[in-house]
This record gives structure tokens, sequence and C-alpha cells, in this order.
């Protein structure tokens, strides 16, 4: 879909600010550029709609050398997104939705309509109350949500984006970033992503290309990178807590222990404790008689006098789902007093259990096989 | 003396009316035209690779502003009736108060324009906008408001200046003034002066209503002015 080829960019005053970079980015593929400002991820970026001029190489959009298109074509028939948003002003939240389908010369009523889609796509809504206004009228968040809508305007099938969630406090970026996770799920574009934050990269992109000093080290999906960093470089920036990102790749359903060792609630301690010893376990997860989670029994309070596991057991509600990331669930457990996360479906029945020992297990045996050297090396050519 | 004022305006409603009109005839060709060249001359040298020129440009619209409105109508005659055209009346005066005109309007053309912020420009070029519309659909309206501010003051300026218009028989409220000195009749004198500072103080007025009127409704900071 998008294709550099050797692609090089060397400024007037002789920096080389893209050396020689191959990368291809498939169709429907969310790439994310990621370096340290001054690597280039920018410039190759914009390079893609000429915004800068390369100096040499090639870029192809869709097998088409774009210095064979048209330059405003060709920026048409692409989304682009920037950190500073830059929405214009003195135009409507609609006007600003609709510059592009404007410029293509669409009608008044198919803007209208392409822009309450749109808004209500990225969680402007009703849409109504927000076309009208006028930028200065929106918070932070809402410029960016608008940001987005822009660039999806005429709906291209490719989307630029340069750090388009950068200039937002922390707890609005996650969000967005969720959202445009769940946008793009639907909408499938081809997106070249510009950040500096790896956690970014990480969560949102299907492949990295990693840059540094305008040369692309590593371009590879992120679990790949993580496990497997090229040279001392991409390790040191994925960072040494690169396992810990890993974690947040992973989801609960790939680590849990589907058949945990449980007991019901109005069974007898001594069933309880009988149960421990012949499953050589810690703690047993206490159900109800509809298989609902209660909470956790383990040695210690079944020491306690009662009768029934109910008497004596830990209420816990902290439950995670199957698709929780790993590294949510790990956070869960390591806040909970019995150190291990029951795993329950939308009825809250209990379908598995988390434990510290399943966690690492789990995550020695992906980086195994991730470990078979031949489709390491297949994948990272591929990439390159 | 104040008495004879007011029965002097009093008695000839008509002739200060007509010197009135007259002398806003003159402002309004020579601000109109002024507008049409500074903000053509603004948007020129605002392009890129142009900013010596600008500040060439705008070093001349500065030193024009200090030459005396005397020297600079005695200077224009002398090159008009060279060309054969009419030296005396309204035509220089039209003339030197557009080039007084200009330099608030290049400069505030020049300022907002290249003051727009490049972010916006980017996204602008980045979506496909040519740069004529982004000129015309970006840079302008956002350039509106500060351009008619330099127009209200180029406005407010050459009231004042056209008064000496009449000198060289363009007419307009500096008539009273000039017959005043003349004749030594003071009350000519403060009538002139009075509706000289009066359509100044309107002309203020209005074209701050005007200013907020052109102004985008999403980038007005204030309320209705």
């Amino acid at each position: 879909m998008i294709k550099l080829e050797d692609v090089t960019k060397i400024y007037p005053d002789g920096t080389k600010a893209v050396d020689d970079v191959t990368l291809e980015i498939e169709k429907g593929e969310f790439c994310v550029l990621l370096g340290p400002s001054g690597c280039g991820k920018t410039t190759s970026l914009k390079m893609i709609n000429r915004l800068i001029s390369l100096s040499q190489g090639k870029i192809y959009v869709d097998g088409r050398d774009v210095y064979q298109m048209d330059v405003n074509q060709l920026r048409r028939s692409m989304g682009y997104a920037i950190q500073e948003i830059g929405l214009f002003p003195h135009m409507t939240v609609e006007q600003n939705v609709t510059t592009v389908p404007r410029l293509l010369g669409w009608s008044k009523a198919r803007c209208r309509e392409r822009t309450a889609e749109l808004l209500d796509l990225v969680g402007l809504s009703p849409p109504e109350t927000f076309m009208r206004r006028f930028p200065n009228e929106l918070s932070g968040g809402q410029k960016q949500r608008v940001g987005v809508a822009r660039c999806l305007g005429a709906d291209p099938p490719i989307l630029l984006m340069d750090e388009p969630f950068g200039a937002i406090d922390p707890i609005t970026r996650e969000r967005l970033q969720d959202e445009f996770l769940r946008i793009q799920d639907e909408i499938r574009k081809t997106i070249a992503f510009v950040t500096h934050d790896i956690h970014e990269a990480v969560k949102m992109g299907d492949t990295i290309a990693l840059m540094r000093d305008g040369i692309l080290v590593q371009h590879a999906p992120p679990a790949e990178m993580l496990a497997h960093p090229k040279d001392s470089f991409v390790e040191d920036f994925v960072g040494s807590d690169r396992a810990l990102k890993a974690l947040q790749l992973m989801r609960v359903r790939d680590v849990m222990d589907e058949t945990p060792p449980k007991v019901r609630i109005d069974e007898s301690l001594e069933t309880a404790r009988g149960r421990m010893q012949e499953l050589g376990v810690n703690f047993l997860a206490v159900v109800n008689e509809d298989e609902r989670f209660e909470g956790w029994v383990n040695r210690r309070v079944l020491r306690r006098s009662g009768e029934q596991v109910k008497d004596v057991m830990m209420r816990y509600t902290v439950t995670g789902r199957r698709d929780t990331p790993v590294n949510e669930a790990l956070s869960l457990m390591l806040g909970s007093a019995i150190g291990n996360l029951g795993v329950v479906d939308r009825r809250d029945k209990l379908i598995g259990v988390v434990t510290f020992r399943s966690l690492s297990e789990a995550i020695q045996a992906s980086y195994s096989e991730d470990e078979d050297p031949d489709e390491a090396h297949a994948e990272r050519e591929t990439a390159a | 003396m104040l008495f004879e004022t007011w029965r002097y305006i009093g008695n000839n409603w008509a002739y200060i009316g007509r010197l009135t009109v007259e002398h806003l005839q003159i402002i309004a060709v020579a601000n109109g035209s002024a507008v049409f060249f500074g903000v053509l001359i603004g948007i020129f040298v605002s392009g890129r690779g142009r900013e010596r020129l600008a500040q060439l440009v705008m070093y001349l619209a500065s030193i024009m502003i200090t030459i005396p409105s005397l020297a600079l109508y005695g200077f224009l005659m002398g090159i008009l009736s060279a060309l054969g055209l009419r030296s005396i009346g309204f035509l220089p005066v039209v003339i030197a108060l557009t080039l007084y005109g200009l330099l608030p309007i290049i400069r505030n053309t020049y300022t907002a324009i290249t003051e727009v912020d490049p972010a916006m420009i980017e996204a602008g070029r980045g979506m496909g906008m040519s740069e004529l519309q982004i000129l015309w659909k970006v840079k302008l309206p956002l350039a509106v408001p500060v351009i008619m501010a330099g127009l209200r003051q180029a406005v407010v300026m050459n009231i004042g200046i056209a008064a000496i218009g009449a000198y060289i028989g363009a007419g307009g409220l500096g008539q009273l003034i000039f017959r005043g000195i003349a004749n030594w009749r003071p009350h000519l004198i403060v009538t002139g002066a009075i509706f000289v500072s009066l359509l100044s103080i309107a002309a203020d007025l209005l074209l701050g209503r005007v200013e907020w009127l052109a102004t985008p409704k999403g980038i007005r900071t204030r309320g209705r002015a």
C-alpha cells in the first residue's frame, strides 16, 4: 500500500535527515514510526504526502509513484493529522471536518451527513450540538477528536498521523488511544503514525518501525521487537522493562488456568482442606451453586473455625475478563490479598484463574516460541 | 467667540455639510485605494523568501509617513504637471493620502498573514489545499480583523491630513480653516477643527464596529463592540 524504497532526504546544509530507508506498510496495517526526536520519523512521514520533498529514492502509494501524481490530489487522498491539530479557528467544527470533502466538491447535504457520521464515530455526540461550534469553544480533548474526524473526512484509505495525541493530558490521551483503536477496528485504514512514545507505539501499532539518525533500525510487530530487539539501541529504546511492556500485548485468556482448583461455597472446610491437599495447591477459588465467583480460601483461613466455606472465605470481588490486558491483570493481582485473579465471563461465572506461576510460565513459553531462529529471521526479512 | 462659532454653524448647515461630503469623498477614494494596494502589497511581500523585500517596503512606507503633507503635495503637483495631469485639487491630495494610508495597511496585512499559526497552514497544505486556497480560505479570513484595524488607523490619520488638502484646492473641511486663517475669522477655524475632529471620532467608532463585524465568528475575542 505504502512503499518507501531507498528513500533519502538530504537538506541543503548537508544534514541527512533520512538515510536510505526502505519500508513497506501493508494495506490495513497500523505502522508506528518510532524513535527519539530528530531521528527522521516525521520527515519520513511528510515525504509520503510530499510536504517534504525527497532527495533520493521512490515512494509508492498503491503502486503509483507519488511524484507522478498531482500533489493536491495525492494529499486529498490521504488523511493528515498533526500534533498541533491545526484546526481552522474561523471555521465551525463542520467546516473543519469537511475541509477535504469541500475541496473535492461534495454537496452540502453529503457534507452534513458525513460530519454527523464522523462526529458520532469520534465520540462527539450528539453531532448537532458540536457541528456549529467553533474550535475555541472546545476542550483540548474535543479538539483532538475533531482533528481525527477531519483526517477521516473524505474517507481516505490512508492516514498519516504525526503525534496526533501528543498535546493532551495522559488520561485523555489514553482514552483517545483506546477509542482510536476501536475506530481502526471498524475502518481498517492503512496508517502511518509518528510517535516518540514507546508505550503508545506498543499499544497502537501492528508494526513498529524504529528509527535512529535517519536510519530504519528495525521494523517488526511490537511483540517481536520487545522479545527480540535487533541491537543494543533498540533494546535501550524499548527499555529495560520491555518484558513488562510485552504484558500489555497479551490477554488474560493467553495466560489463565482454565481448570482452576475450586470449591463450592456450601461445602465443608474439611472438603476444602482435602481438595487442597489432593491438588497440591495453596488456595481454592470459591464459587456458588451457579458457578458464580465469590472469593478465595487458602490454608490460613481454613484454620479458622466454621462449618462451611462461606463462613471463613475471603470475599473478593475484583475480577478480570478474558480480554483484559495482562499488565492490568498483574496490577490487580499485586493489589489483591490473595495474589491471584479470578477470571469471569459476562454472567460472573468463573472461567479461569491467573496466578503468578501461570503468568510467568506463559511469558516464558511465548519467548521460547519466538526463539525459533528461522522463524524470527524470516519475519524480520519480510519486515525489512 | 464660542457664541459666534455656534451661530455660524447654525447659519451654514448646508455649506458645512457639503464640505463634509467633499472631505469624505477624498477619504473614501484615498483609503479605498490604500486598502486595495496595501493588501495586495502586503500579501505579495508576505510570500516565502521575501522577508528582505518586506522590510524594505515597510521601511519606505514609514519614511513616506514622515514627509510633511504640504511638501508631499508640492512634490506630487510637480510630478502630475510634468505628466500633463491636473496638478491641483482632488488628484494630488488623494494620491498623497493613499501613500500615507499604505503603511498601516501593508504592515497589518503583512503581520497578520505571517503570524497565522504555521500548524494551520501545514494542516491545510497536508490536506491538499493549494497555496491560493490556503491564502483565500485560511490566511485572509484570519487577517481581516487586523487589516481592518490598519484601515481604521489610516482613515483616522488621513481625516486630519486631508484638511490640509484644501490649501491646494481639494475642498473639504480644511477650507473653513484656511479661510479662517486668511481672513482672521477664528470661529471659522474652530468650526473646521470641530468638524474634522467629529469626523475622526465618528469614523473611528464606525470602523471599530465594522472591524468587529468583519471578524470571523470563531475568533472574536470579545463581545459586541
